[in-house]
């Protein structure tokens, strides 16, 4: 074993290690898991940069050769999880001074099992690293505040979707086993129908666990009704669904030429995905919904940006099947970081003002951490697609792949691609809203409260800690999209160049462009735009005639202003879609009379309560779920405790065995 | 349109039987003109109607900084995210200082208060020892664009109780007066209503017009506002026959404009779509919560105090009831319009049949009580009444209910379930007007 | 068939030629202009009873108060002063037995420093009739068309340069103007427009109510009236800038 390899075998102990240290205190998981993702990012990088590191391998229960490797498709995504990591461990020692250890012990096996995953050379291993994923999530869900059985239901959701999708992957890497013959991930499997089960199973099973549509309640509802602590939702959701990207991204890599309706399905259903997390996103009133709604519509975005490569790939369009490709890449990098900095950025809110509805939030603005506010902002700010931030550079490659679907040879893709556009289109707009309304009524648009506590100088900072990182990803995304070129030349099979060059006056190597060039986009010459423009305004302001600023209070129609219960509420500030997308939401107002209260004059006064619902369909299911979840929750709550995780391990192998066995009698 | 003339044999009660109770001057107390609690006092000819109960104004008038609303909302409103909305005291839409407040989930109106008091000026109280005739001088200066309604309203029942005979060219002065005065309203309410709706030519041209109507109000009375037109016992100017023609001439030329300016108006899609079905007023609504005027016309309730309670010389001129039965803004402005229509028609048979000057002197309408009046007319926006008494020539009590008190807790009504931007339309609709309310 | 177009065509300009030329009869009826005692000290001594409202004392007349009800008409007062009666001193606003018949009886103020272009007015409703307010805004209709000589209104103090009060100050409305005051960014005017808020007008006395707008908020320009007619109200505004009608012009 090279350093390197070795550095990888310790960066994955570390976290199983931490893990270990639980009972000792919360320091030690939270220090291990540090320690594991500083030395996991360590070794992505050198792989990005120099190639395939290879870490202990040993002799699986089924006589494959299995172990731990890291090539650069993974080590892409091993490198997105671990900045995220970093951040969430730093901020869960200052964050978590409250709680049972169980939730720091679940946290590192969480983090872990990802890792263990991310760099499992063949499908038994991320199996074994997906379910203990799926398992010690759910663990740390159950350590949420709040009334129990909220909780449990909460936390048995995401169980039974977590489960099925461990079911359809196992049957994916069944149907590759079969296909290929071997267990390790390496070789490709040819088209038929076989792959076309791989591909659907795969789908579905990695669908999932990202949350898209019709499937995007196991994203939201876990995170949202448990009130799972903040660095916990953090992680369950930037970097399970990056798990569940990577999974799927290396499930289609080895699916070799793939027929045209893939890439379609995949393309509509990112669309629809998109645009329904955006629209709940915009009408969620919760500091963590919201973020959570918004990951469907940023992983809805990764298979749009998909969906239009395997299109290319059918058809042959190489240019933009590496175009789109990279966008993917960029996407799911921009978005694991900065819904990382909102979903801590919550946990300070709640751990300030004790909520997370964000009607009631009071402006944290005012409250002294620079690092929050200013980490906030930019977070928000680059999910809305705001220049010259990641989400921005992320969202401009994604469009301008999708813009060019006109390049495909059959009307019928070409429509849909169209509708996919109207569809990301509108969801960009409504992500606007959301991300308006989290950072306005959380930051901007309250006063501070009077009784705040003091601020937590330390959350705060790494909230602005990865601010910066977000800038940076967006301002240097030329150079990032290089660095990450090994990564999508492993996707795509064989090397591909960045989509970057020169156009006009900008230096060669500063701009994307997608086509050749079809649209084109220098992030590195904004901050100078900005920086001249501004230049010119204070020089414009500096030598002109000096104007008095003016300065007056507040004027609220005459009215003192401030008044409790005369402020704009963030629901109000999402009811206009409410009302406009009543047919999407199924909007409706419900009234219900709550008594009379005799007021002074004639006739009695009337007392109602009136909700503006908006109905989500797949809450039915959801309901279903529940109550199956009820009837069995004894038993459940008695048989995955954390500590039976062995007889899970089991049974999670059995099953793979029954899968591969069936498929191959089939077959 | 229907054209409504109660008969006089026939009682015409449209408020139902459990709304026509026996009437005795003891029901109307003071305190019920006042406060403006429950109350039916009843009128002349045996036609019964209630003061229009449910203004809930009570406002204080000591010198407390604290307003009294009306008394607690018409319902309260709970619910996730809901929050108040405050508009006003001082806002551009509404001209004048009053508050709403507005409960709301955003954009929506779930329910509406309005806030009165702010202007309050006690008129009411410090009349109260002053002569009649000083007394008036504060009455017309209650509502500066109803002048020429509450003066002859405060004249009729100060007279009815203090025994003023009254010149019959005096009552024809105020019939005048207050018909030019209630062209001025209507139009100025279509002005604004086309303001709103951004019908920018309409509404210049529209205010033009509003504008001649005070130019002719001057040149007459003297007086844009006719303050100090309408005085008891005499009024301070007669119109001779030169003056007769140079006014029927100039508001010929006004009806020409305005008939020209409707018939455009009535054919501006944008502007009839916005205000039809915008804060709807139904029949019953109106009926139980005391609407009076265009408001009550405009849902199909056959009621002008012009026809119902007819005065010298409105007994023996023709009129026409305007009436509609949609309820909504944009039936308010109809019935406003053919009553403006139906007023130039009252101007010209008044003017054609102009009584020699001064005429002979009028005894007032009987007391209700000894020393004490009561009175009431059609003003531009709905039945105004006053209840005054008076000893020894000096007012001693006053009472008065106006329209826009009547009329506002339907627009709050109204006003549910509206959007915001109804709120313009619906306000200007109703005529209402804050000076009265507060008096 | 009838048209927007057609219509405005038809009436061609109408727009008052004010404050170029001297207001007309059809804008201010020239019987209802400030009030002069054209008879004199004897004008005085007759009208002292016959004025409801205090304005007229032996010494002089104070048209902050007066209502222009007309009662001391028979006393020998005519009603045709100059119609740019506004003035910045509250003392200017009385005038002695001697006041001239004709236009220029008062000194055009220095422009007040600070708003070298257009003029910005906020109004606020202190507790008025609503002959004031309407005759405000009437200054926005075509005939009068304030946005000619540069003038605006807006919808918020914090966009103004001028409160331009209307009504007397009632409790209730007190904080709000002050507020309105405070909100309105400097340099900064108040015109007192209509005699309620200079005086209290026909409601001057009534106990609980504010004796004038000064009680609150310096005044810059007070303008007499009951209500003024739109253009004593433009002079007033006009006077703020400096522009107004000068004493003996045209
Ligand atoms: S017109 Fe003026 S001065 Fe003359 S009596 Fe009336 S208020 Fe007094
Ligand atoms: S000054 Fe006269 S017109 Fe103006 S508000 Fe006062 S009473 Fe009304």
């Amino acid at each position: 074993m090279d350093p390197a390899g070795l550095l990888l075998t310790v960066s994955v102990a570390a976290f199983f290690v931490g893990a270990a240290l639980g009972p000792l205190g919360r320091r030690g998981p939270y220090l291990g898991s540090l320690v594991g993702s500083a030395g996991l990012g360590i070794v992505a990088v050198l792989v990005l940069a120099g190639g395939s590191v290879t870490g202990a391998t040993w002799a699986g229960p089924l006589g494959d050769v299995e172990g731990l490797t890291l090539d650069p498709l993974a080590a892409f995504f091993a490198l997105a999880a671990a900045l995220v990591w970093v951040a969430t461990s730093v901020y869960s020692l200052t964050y978590d001074d409250r709680r049972s250890p169980l939730l720091a012990i679940t946290y590192a096996l969480t983090l872990g099992s990802i890792a263990l995953l991310i760099a499992a050379s063949d499908q038994v291993l991320f199996l074994i690293g997906w379910e203990t994923m799926t398992l010690a999530s759910y663990g740390m869900i159950l350590q949420a505040k709040g009334p129990g059985e909220r909780i449990f239901s909460a936390a048995f959701v995401f169980l039974a979707f977590g489960e099925a999708s461990t079911l359809f992957i196992s049957l994916a890497f069944a149907g590759l086993r079969v296909g290929t013959g071997v267990f390790a991930f390496g070789p490709h499997l040819g088209p038929g129908d076989l792959a076309t089960l791989v591909f659907v199973a795969g789908l579905l099973g990695f669908g999932i666990k990202m949350g898209i549509a019709p499937f995007h309640l196991s994203e939201w509802l876990p995170i949202a009704h448990s009130s799972a602590p903040s660095n916990a939702s953090a992680v369950l959701s930037s970097t399970l669904t990056l798990a569940g990207a990577y999974g799927l991204f290396r499930l289609v890599s080895l699916l070799s030429s793939p027929p045209l309706w893939w890439g379609a399905v995949v393309l509509a259903i990112g669309a629809i995905s998109a645009l329904l997390g955006a629209l709940f996103a915009a009408v969620s009133e919760h500091s963590k919904g919201l973020p959570a709604y918004s990951t469907i519509e940023n992983n809805g975005l990764i298979l749009v940006a998909l969906g239009v490569a395997l299109l290319a790939q059918s058809d042959g369009v190489h240019e933009l099947y590496v175009f789109a490709l990279f966008a993917a890449f960029y996407q799911a990098l921009a978005h694991a970081i900065a819904k990382t900095g909102l979903f801590l950025s919550a946990g300070y809110i709640e751990h300030t003002a004790h909520t997370f509805d964000l009607n009631s939030v009071e402006g944290q603005a005012k409250s002294g951490s620079r690092g929050e506010f200013g980490g906030t902002i930019i977070a928000t700010l680059s999910l809305a697609a705001g220049p010259p931030l990641a989400g921005f550079v992320s969202e401009w490659m994604v469009l301008e792949a999708l813009f060019q679907s006109y390049r495909f040879g059959q009307s019928w893709v070409e429509f849909v691609g169209l509708l996919a556009g109207a569809a990301v289109a509108l969801a960009a707009g409504l992500i606007v809203v959301a991300m308006v309304k989290f950072v306005g009524f959380s930051m901007l648009w309250r006063p501070r409260p009077s009784g705040a506590g003091p601020p937590e100088s330390r959350l705060g900072g790494v909230v602005g800690a990865v601010g910066a990182m977000v800038l940076a990803i967006g301002v240097l995304a030329p150079w990032i999209l290089r660095f990450i070129a090994p990564a999508v030349s492993g996707f795509a099979g064989s090397s591909v160049a960045a989509p970057v060059g020169q156009l006009l006056a900008v230096p060669d190597g500063w701009s994307i462009l997608s086509g050749s060039p079809f649209g084109i986009l220098s992030p590195p010459m904004i901050p100078f735009i900005v920086v001249a423009g501004a230049a010119v305004a204070a020089g414009y302001y500096a030598l002109g005639r000096p104007r008095p600023r003016r300065r007056v209070p507040i004027w609220m129609a005459g009215s003192p202003p401030g008044q409790p219960g005369e402020t704009y509420t963030s629901f109000g500030y999402g009811t206009g879609i409410r009302i406009m997308m009543r047919s999407v939401l199924s909007t409706r107002e419900v009234r219900a009379e709550t008594g009379e209260s005799s007021g002074a004059g004639v006739d009695p006064v009337a007392a109602y309560n009136v909700d503006l619902e908006v109905f989500d369909a797949f809450k039915l299911f959801y309901e279903a779920l529940v109550r199956l979840g009820q009837g069995t929750s004894a038993v459940l709550k008695a048989a995955v405790m954390p500590g039976r995780l062995g007889r899970y391990l089991a049974y999670i192998l059995i099953v793979v065995l029954l899968v591969v066995m069936y498929v191959a009698a089939f077959y | 349109m229907s054209a409504v003339r109660p008969s006089e044999t026939e009682p015409f009660d449209p408020y139902g039987p459990e709304r026509a109770l026996a009437y005795s001057p003891e029901d109307a107390t003071f305190a019920l003109f006042n406060d403006y609690a429950t109350g039916r006092p009843v009128l002349r000819h045996g036609i019964r109607i209630p003061v229009p109960t449910e203004v809930r104004a009570t406002w204080q008038r000591s010198r407390t900084p604290e307003l009294t609303r009306s008394a607690g909302p018409m319902e309260t409103i709970e619910g996730y995210g809901i929050f108040t909305f405050p508009y006003g005291p001082v806002s551009m839409g509404v001209p004048e200082s009053g508050k709403f407040e507005v409960r709301t989930y955003g954009e929506r109106i779930l329910s509406l208060e309005p806030v009165t008091g702010f202007k309050s000026r006690r008129i009411l109280t410090s009349i109260a020892g002053q002569p009649i005739s000083d007394g008036a001088l504060r009455i017309e200066r209650l509502a500066g664009n109803f002048s020429a309604a509450h003066a002859a309203a405060y004249l009729a029942a100060a007279e009815s109780a203090a025994g003023i005979e009254v010149p019959e060219g005096e009552l024809w002065v105020r019939a005048l007066a207050q018909e030019l005065q209630r062209i001025y309203n209507h139009v100025h309410v279509l002005a604004r209503l086309a303001e709103a709706a951004s019908q920018n030519v309409g509404a210049a041209q529209t205010h033009a017009l509003a504008e001649e109507m005070l130019r002719i109000q001057g040149s007459i009375f003297g007086h844009r506002w006719l303050f100090g037109a309408l005085l008891p016992g005499g009024p301070r100017r007669h119109l001779d026959a030169a003056d007769r023609r140079d006014l029927g001439r100039r508001l010929n030329l006004h009806s020409e404009q305005f008939e020209r300016l409707w018939e455009l108006f009535l054919g501006s899609r944008t502007f009839i779509d916005r205000i039809q079905a915008t804060c709807p007023v139904r029949r019953e609504e109106a009926l139980r919560w005391g609407a009076v005027g265009p408001t009550l016309r405009a849902c199909g309730v056959a009621w002008d105090d012009r026809l119902r309670v007819p005065v010298t010389p409105y007994n023996d001129l023709f009129l026409e009831l305007s009436q509609e039965s949609a309820g909504d803004a944009l039936a308010r402005m109809l019935v406003r319009a053919r009553e403006v229509q139906s007023s130039y028609l009252l101007l010209e048979q008044m003017l054609d049949r102009w009584p020699r000057d001064p005429g002979r002197l009028l005894s007032p309408a009987p007391p209700v009580a000894p020393g004490r009046g009561l009175a009431r007319v059609e003003s531009p926006s709905g039945d105004l009444v006053y209840d005054v008494t008076a000893s020894d020539g000096r007012v001693t009590r006053i009472g008065m209910r106006a329209a826009s008190q009547a009329n506002i807790p339907l627009f709050a009504r109204g006003l549910r379930n509206g959007v915001f931007t109804d709120f313009h339309f619906a306000w200007e609709s109703f005529g209402l007007v804050f000076a009265e309310i507060d008096a | 068939m009838p048209t927007w177009i057609g219509q405005a065509a038809r009436n061609g300009i109408v727009t008052s030629r004010y404050p170029a030329e001297p207001a007309t009869d059809a804008e201010v009826p020239e019987t209802a202009r400030p009030p002069i005692p054209l008879r004199g000290d004897a004008a005085l001594h007759d009208g002292v009873a016959r004025c409801p409202v205090g304005a007229i004392s032996e010494e002089e007349l104070d048209r902050g108060k007066c209502i222009r009800c007309a009662r001391c008409r028979p006393a020998g007062f005519e009603f045709r002063g100059p119609v740019e009666a506004s003035t910045g001193r509250r003392a200017e606003l009385r005038v002695g037995s001697a006041a001239p018949a004709g236009p220029g009886l008062v000194e055009a103020l220095p422009p007040l420093v600070g708003f070298p272009r257009s003029l910005h007015v906020f109004l606020v409703d202190a507790g008025s009739c609503n002959a004031c307010n309407l005759e405000v805004l009437a200054l926005a209709n075509p005939l009068y068309d304030s946005q000619r000589l540069g003038i605006f209104f807006t919808s918020s103090p914090r966009h103004a340069d001028v409160l331009l009060v209307v009504g007397i100050p009632t409790p209730e409305m007190a904080p709000a103007v002050l507020r309105a005051y405070e909100a309105l960014p400097a340099p900064k005017a108040v015109i007192a427009a209509g005699v309620c808020p200079i005086s209290g007008g026909a409601f001057a006395g009534t106990p609980g109510l504010l004796a004038g707008l000064e009680e609150l908020v310096p005044v810059d320009v007070f303008v007499p009236g009951c209500p003024p007619a739109p253009v004593e109200i433009l002079d007033a505004i006009l006077r703020v800038h400096g522009r107004a009608r000068t004493a003996g012009g045209d």
